[in-house]
């Protein structure tokens, strides 16, 4: 799903892309990126693995956890940002490659997340996003795909820590016309973007020191680009839905400053495989709700419709948060924007809302 | 200095003195007073009456209103300081109430002091010094220092310095006046015997009726002048 | 009754509480000054050193390889590791700054305060961008301060014989003071300055809750021979020795001072029981046990005192402040580069220094308030003389000989923990025994001149102070305790001063000598066409660099000298005898012999070129002033093989005979590669020596003033005795006038009393200085610095010093004596008329 993950997870960091927009496929430096073209054919495992040449690439796990009987939404999510550090330099430390890696975890007993973070140039066997198959390391974070296909996914920090096997159920999702996924009115504003929904979750949530086993079903999307959002666009919703019946619901929309859609997309993939598309028109995020930061008095529409329009006609999913607070307040260091696990009635998954508390500057 | 056939001049010999006191009030005035060579005055008074101011006065460390002291023929007027001081070393000898004993010198150097100030070889002013201790009766004891004696030992010591020198005239300001009656008689009689040996004339001031029963004459200081004193 | 005393004695009063003061003031000053220079070297340290939990540090500035940086990061315990490229930089101007080589992902979590934040608003550029841009450079404000450069402006850097123009981006906030700071990104610094698959540094964090201990050995038993830990308390542990030598002794100066004060105390104290004789005589027969005498006198040590160190606490802040900003840190002692520190308060140390003020003028009452106790109330009463006979309640002799006997055992002692407490102790035994003994000193002097047949007044002076050599001593007790110290340092600065200026012709026998900017070096091409040229009959070519030997020390000086058939040894200032062995012959600087307890024979391991050289021997010792934590010279082939580096940076060159050094120079750049000449530097032996001496001036400048002040507090505490002593012998000179003394042969006689009691003064200071010296020399400044010298006395110093004292002394009897004088002879002795 979606660039605008990415540019959160830089401006999380500290970071933004060196280059100006305008400039998207080649920085000043004389790197220049893989542009995204309709047509490629994804292949896998090798699609798994990163695409170095492309600017930003990310392997964005979300997903529902049963512990202790209780539900516990969480989120692990590795970034690769390509920079435009001058190719010439043989250092060891050139910063050419930039991994990124994020986890969050949504308990109701809490009423906030619980986060943490990780991120390095890549290099030294401590940071590298391996080509050829899934395999990201971050120091003591992982998150790599096993011979058998299953995903193994570590991560934590100070309040928490996941050690998580996901085993796919279905085969790969392909968004948008064959992996190739626009993002936006121009022509080169896209992506390559697949999704595996319905992971088998086990494994253990550690707190507070103590190691509990859960269970539980997540959704992975791996998505790589070179190009940039509109520069209408201030935010970004995305919805990610396993739904009960092994169908999967895909919706994202691209907002400007008057809250108004410049992009929107997305798929339904029904139990049986069957996959319709949406394109601009088919999507449509509608407001139940709002909830107010008392953090950062940001609005957030956390209750919403997504209404598509499918060849079958048209269909609501009725999205209601896990609980309201799940802003995330990465500041001074970063943005701030809503993560947070969602339930609908006969479905789960994650709803993600950014630009609420100030438009994000590109 | 007078010297020749001439009959010796008196140690002492003061005419018409007249001093009163820095603030205004006349001491004495046309005060007289002439001694023979070895002649011993005793000058009594009622305190504040001017006696010490009258001994300054012959001394020579102050001056006078009106009139004229001589010592030995000598017009003190015609002296300045330093020929004072000179005079005062050469012919008047000293012995205060609190002795004066100087604590760093040996008893035989305090003795001797008139000695070496008048430039006389130290081995011989020790010699002397120590032969006028004989006198005064502290055989042996000059190379003692003066923490190590008593006070009427103090004044014995004062004798002999104020005697060394052989001097004209002995100026005594109460010289029993810190010391207990007996040894007050003593160091009395010692006074005027070592007076009378060396022919020096002196002027004792004292309110000792004893020590005065000792001098040749006893005068009473008043504001006329001294008057004989009638026993 | 003690007001009244000290009201009527104003003078002394004073005089005793403004030496306590000074001496409480000083020591204060010097040690708050060394705790702000401390806090804020430490403070630099930590900087530079960000929050790091544990640091790797590179033996020598060629850095260790970075394979250490993944092994290190992955160890259990370790959370964070940040790898560093250190380099020393200058700009074109000359500007030189620490460069630092970050990788800031990592620096943010181990070393925050190292990152920058970009000016906001300044071109559009944010602190991401700045993060990973390669030709960005964050500047310390007192990096901008000094480059005179604004964010935005380019800068061109040299370090490692490299040159790059950066930007500079942002300002590192989070560095204060002086320190000038420049950080680059670590691939940047690689590749730009030479120093891919190294690094110099590496700072870990540790998990939150792991074993220190346990992390610190597996770190240890990972790292190569040219790496190091080091761990915050073994920086400040070298941060503190560094200086810690230097600090001592003027702790040491200052404490002298304050001892000075306690002597002046003591003489006050006496000359004001003496005065009260008859007082406290009446008040015993009036009923006030003894006891009480002893009291009083000592509840007026304890008002002087505190009156004197509360005056001090306040003059020591006020002389910190204005030290702290017209000296620096380091009082001039050079430790401290840059650095005008905050004034660092600390309340405990001022508490013990003020303490120490109030017991040293309590111990000077001691002995005033024992003589106020014993004072037999009749005798006194009786005599009504101010004057006491002198002999009794004398200390036996013996006294200051046990005194004298343990300050020489105390001399032979060795240092504890690197601080010569004992030589110390062996001045102030000396001082102690040489004070005490003053008055039989003064007798002894005096008996010659006594069977002189001198002219009454001279005569009259010497009777007097043979006669009563305590009251001499009294007075000069204070003046011999500063003279004496006073001479001991300036005779140890002026064999120091004498021994670096020959020891710097030793050492610098060529005419010119050629060093290269950090980084910079002569390849063999570049060295033999400088050899070749015309003016030059002999060139040596040198490269130095530093190598940390043990963690918890500052890195020793390495240094490749000598020809190729000349041996290293040759020419250097060597003490004691060779040593033949097996191996490489190195020679080793006497600090070093000392510091790693090294001997010619012994054989020694390097960490060179990331491997531990074995097989080394030590072939002889040289001595070295130049640096106190060791230095180690090899031959020029040794380097060469042991490092496979065959660059040089530094030259000797003797010229021709009859050429002209200047014009000689610019002949000699010019025969330069374009890229080095800019940065080379020549200098004359005559220019370094020089610099060495001014530098070593300005380290003892201070020392100077602080001596200048114990003398002027010294002499004021004789101008002060005299006139008490000399106002109390009023009736003495009342009888004198009476006998037949002038008065201006009193004022002759006061006047020699003086000039006698200066003179024995003076010599009793010079010979206790010259003693006290020789502990300085023998035994302090070994143990303190690791160095040795030959003794050399300042001759017209001393004179001059003992001129000084004998006309102020003499100056102030005579004064003294104007005073005593003004009153007539009549009532001098009128009291008892």
């Amino acid at each position: 799903m979606i660039p605008r993950r990415a540019f959160a997870a830089l401006l999380a960091a500290g970071l933004t892309l060196p280059a100006a927009p305008g400039h998207a496929q080649e920085s000043p430096g004389g790197v220049s990126f893989a542009p995204v073209r309709p047509g490629r054919r994804l292949s896998f495992p090798t699609d798994h693995g990163a695409h170095p040449d492309f600017r930003t690439e990310w392997w964005y796990v979300t997903g529902w956890l049963q512990a202790d009987g209780q539900p516990i939404g969480f989120q692990i999510t590795f970034f690769r940002i390509r920079t435009a550090a001058d190719p010439r330099n043989p250092s060891a430390f050139s910063p050419r490659q930039v991994i990124f890696a994020h986890a969050a975890i949504s308990d109701p007993r809490v009423g906030r997340l619980l986060h943490a973070q990780r991120i390095a140039r890549a290099g030294f066997g401590l940071a590298e996003a391996k080509v050829g198959d899934m395999d990201l390391v971050l120091d003591d974070w992982r998150l790599r795909r096993t011979a058998n296909g299953v995903l193994r996914a570590q991560a934590g920090g100070e309040e928490f820590a996941l050690n998580l096997t996901l085993e796919p159920t279905q085969p790969v999702l392909l968004q948008g016309q064959q992996g190739f996924s626009r993002k936006g009115p121009g022509a080169d504003q896209a992506s390559y973007y697949y999704s595996l929904p319905h992971l088998k979750v086990s494994g253990a949530l550690v707190r507070e020191g103590r190691r509990r086993p859960v269970t539980g079903e997540a959704w992975l999307d791996q998505e790589w680009s070179s190009t940039l959002l509109d520069a209408r666009a201030v935010g970004w919703d995305w919805a990610g839905i396993n739904l009960d019946d092994g169908a999967a619901l895909t919706a994202f929309q691209v907002r400007d400053g008057q809250g108004q859609a410049v992009w929107a997309g997305g798929s339904l993939r029904a139990a049986d495989g069957g996959l319709t598309t949406f394109g601009p028109g088919d999507v449509r995020f509608a407001t139940r709700r709002q909830w107010r930061s008392p953090r950062t008095a940001a609005l957030y529409p956390i209750a919403r419709d997504i209404q598509v329009r499918t060849p079958q006609g048209a269909r609501i999913w009725r999205l209601e948060p896990l609980f309201d607070d799940q802003e995330l307040d990465s500041r001074p260091v970063g943005p701030v924007y809503w993560e947070g696990a969602v339930r609908t009635e006969g479905g789960r998954g994650y709803l993600e809302l950014t630009g609420y508390d100030a438009p994000l500057a590109l | 200095m007078p010297t020749g056939p001439t009959p010796p001049a008196p140690p002492l010999l003061i005419s018409d003195l007249a001093k009163s006191v820095p603030g205004g009030r006349l001491l004495f005035s046309d005060l007289a007073l002439q001694l023979a060579p070895g002649e011993i005055v005793a000058v009594m008074g009622e305190s504040g009456v001017g006696k010490s101011t009258l001994l300054n006065l012959v001394a020579g460390l102050d001056r006078p209103d009106a009139g004229r002291i001589e010592i030995d023929g000598v017009d003190l007027a015609a002296l300045d300081d330093d020929a004072r001081t000179g005079l005062r070393r050469d012919r008047i000898g000293f012995v205060f109430q609190a002795f004066h004993i100087l604590p760093h010198l040996t008893l035989a150097q305090n003795v001797a002091l008139p000695l070496i100030l008048a430039r006389r070889r130290e081995t011989e002013a020790l010699i002397e010094a120590n032969a006028m201790l004989d006198r005064v009766g502290l055989t042996g004891r000059g190379a003692d220092f003066p923490a190590q004696v008593s006070g009427g030992e103090m004044q014995r010591i004062a004798l002999a310095r104020a005697l060394v020198h052989r001097p004209a005239l002995v100026l005594a300001d109460e010289p029993t006046g810190n010391l207990d009656p007996q040894t007050a008689d003593v160091i009395l009689s010692l006074l005027c015997e070592r007076l009378r040996a060396s022919r020096a004339a002196a002027v004792i001031v004292t309110h000792s009726e004893r020590a005065a029963a000792a001098a040749d004459r006893v005068l009473i200081l008043t504001s006329r002048g001294l008057v004989a004193h009638e026993h | 009754m003690v007001i009244g005393e000290w009201r009527a004695q104003p003078g002394r009063t004073l005089a005793a509480v403004l030496a306590i003061a000074v001496g409480v003031g000083l020591g204060l000053a010097i040690h708050l000054v060394n705790r702000s220079a401390l806090d804020e070297f430490a403070g630099a340290v930590r900087s530079v050193s960000g929050a790091a939990d544990l640091q790797v540090q590179a033996a020598s500035s060629a850095g260790f390889d970075e394979g250490l940086y993944p092994i290190l990061a992955r160890l259990e315990g370790v959370a964070v590791a940040s790898p560093v490229v250190e380099l020393r930089a200058l700009t074109d101007d000359g500007v030189a700054l620490t460069l630092l080589g970050l990788d800031p992902l990592r620096a943010a979590s181990v070393t925050p305060n190292l990152l920058g934040r970009p000016a906001a608003g300044d071109g559009g550029g944010t602190a991401a961008e700045a993060v990973f841009d390669l030709d960005a450079v964050t500047l310390s404000p007192a990096a901008l301060q000094q480059t005179g450069l604004r964010v935005g402006d380019p800068i061109r850097l040299s370090a490692a014989g490299q040159s790059a123009t950066l930007r500079v981006a942002g300002v590192l906030e989070g560095i204060s003071g002086d320190r000038a700071l420049g950080v680059i990104d670590i691939a940047a610094a690689q590749w730009r300055f030479g120093q891919l698959g190294r690094l110099q540094r590496l700072d870990l964090r540790l998990t939150a809750g792991a074993d220190r201990g346990a992390v610190e050995r597996a770190v240890q038993s990972k790292l190569p021979a040219e790496a190091a830990l080091v761990t915050p308390q073994s920086e400040m542990r070298r941060t503190e020795s560094l200086s810690r030598a230097y600090r001592v002794n003027l702790q040491m100066l200052a404490l002298v001072a304050l001892l000075t004060g306690g002597f002046l105390v003591y003489s006050a104290q006496t000359l004001s029981v003496t005065r009260r004789r008859p007082q406290f005589a009446l008040l015993r027969v009036l009923g006030l046990p003894a006891r009480g005498m002893l009291s009083q006198v000592l509840i007026e040590g304890v008002v002087l005192g505190v009156a004197g160190a509360a005056l001090g606490v306040a003059l020591g802040v006020g002389l910190a402040e204005l030290a702290l900003r017209l000296l620096g840190g380091d009082l001039g002692g050079g430790y401290f580069r840059g650095g005008r520190p905050p004034l660092a308060f600390t309340p405990v140390a001022m508490a013990v220094i003020f303490s120490l003020g109030v017991a040293i003028s309590v111990l000077g009452s001691l002995f005033p308030a024992l003589q106020a106790e014993r004072i037999p109330a009749a005798v006194a009463l009786k005599t009504g003389s101010g004057e006491t006979p002198d002999a009794a309640g004398q200390p036996p002799p013996w006294i200051s000989l046990t005194l004298l006997a343990a300050g020489g055992l105390a001399a032979l002692a060795p240092p504890l923990g690197g601080v010569p407490l004992f030589g110390y102790g062996a001045i102030a035994l000396i001082l102690a025994g040489g004070v005490g003994a003053m008055p039989w000193l003064a007798r002894g002097l005096l008996s010659p001149l006594r069977r002189l047949n001198a002219p009454p007044p001279l005569a009259l002076a010497i009777a007097r102070l043979w006669g009563a050599p305590r009251q001499a001593a009294v007075a000069l007790c204070g003046i011999v305790a500063s003279t004496s110290l006073m001479v001991a340092m300036a005779v140890m600065v002026t064999s120091f001063r004498g021994s670096v200026e020959d020891w710097l012709i030793q050492i610098l026998p060529a005419d010119i000598y050629m060093r290269l900017e950090p980084g910079l070096a002569l390849d063999p091409a570049a060295q033999a066409r400088l050899a070749a040229a015309p003016e030059a009959a002999a060139v040596e070519f040198r490269q130095s660099f530093s190598l940390r030997l043990h963690p918890d020390r500052p890195p020793v000086q390495v240094s490749a000298r000598g020809g190729p058939g000349t041996s290293a040894g040759e020419g250097l200032p060597l003490v004691g005898a060779q040593a033949t062995g097996e191996g490489l012959p190195v020679w080793i600087s006497e600090p070093m012999a000392r510091l790693y307890d090294l001997r010619p024979g012994d054989s020694l391991d390097l960490p060179i070129a990331s491997e531990m050289q074995e097989g080394l021997f030590v072939a002889g010792v040289w001595r070295d002033y130049s640096n106190q934590f060791g230095a180690l010279v090899m031959d020029q082939s040794a380097y060469t093989t042991l490092t496979g580096d065959p660059g040089r940076a530094e030259a000797a060159i003797v010229l021709r005979p009859g050429l002209e050094p200047a014009s000689a120079i610019a002949a000699l750049r010019a025969r330069l590669p374009d890229s080095l000449a800019p940065g080379a530097d020549f200098a004359e032996p005559r220019e370094i020596r020089a610099v060495a001496l001014r530098i070593f001036d300005r380290s003892f400048a201070v020392t100077y003033a602080l001596e200048a002040i114990a003398i002027l507090v010294g002499l004021a505490g004789v101008a002060t005795t005299f006139s008490a002593q000399t106002l109390a012998r009023r009736k003495e000179f009342g009888m004198l006038r009476h006998v037949g003394v002038r008065r201006g042969q009193i004022m002759q006689m006061l006047a020699a009393e003086g000039a006698l009691l200066g003179a024995i003064g003076a010599l009793a200071g010079l010979t206790l200085g010259g003693v006290m010296s020789q502990v300085l020399i023998h035994v302090v400044n070994p143990q303190s610095f690791n160095w040795t010298m030959e003794t050399r006395l300042p001759w017209p110093l001393l004179a001059s010093l003992a001129a000084a004292l004998v006309a102020t002394s003499a100056g102030a009897a005579v004064l003294a004596g104007r005073g005593a004088l003004a009153d007539s002879a009549v009532r001098a002795v009128r009291e008892d008329w």
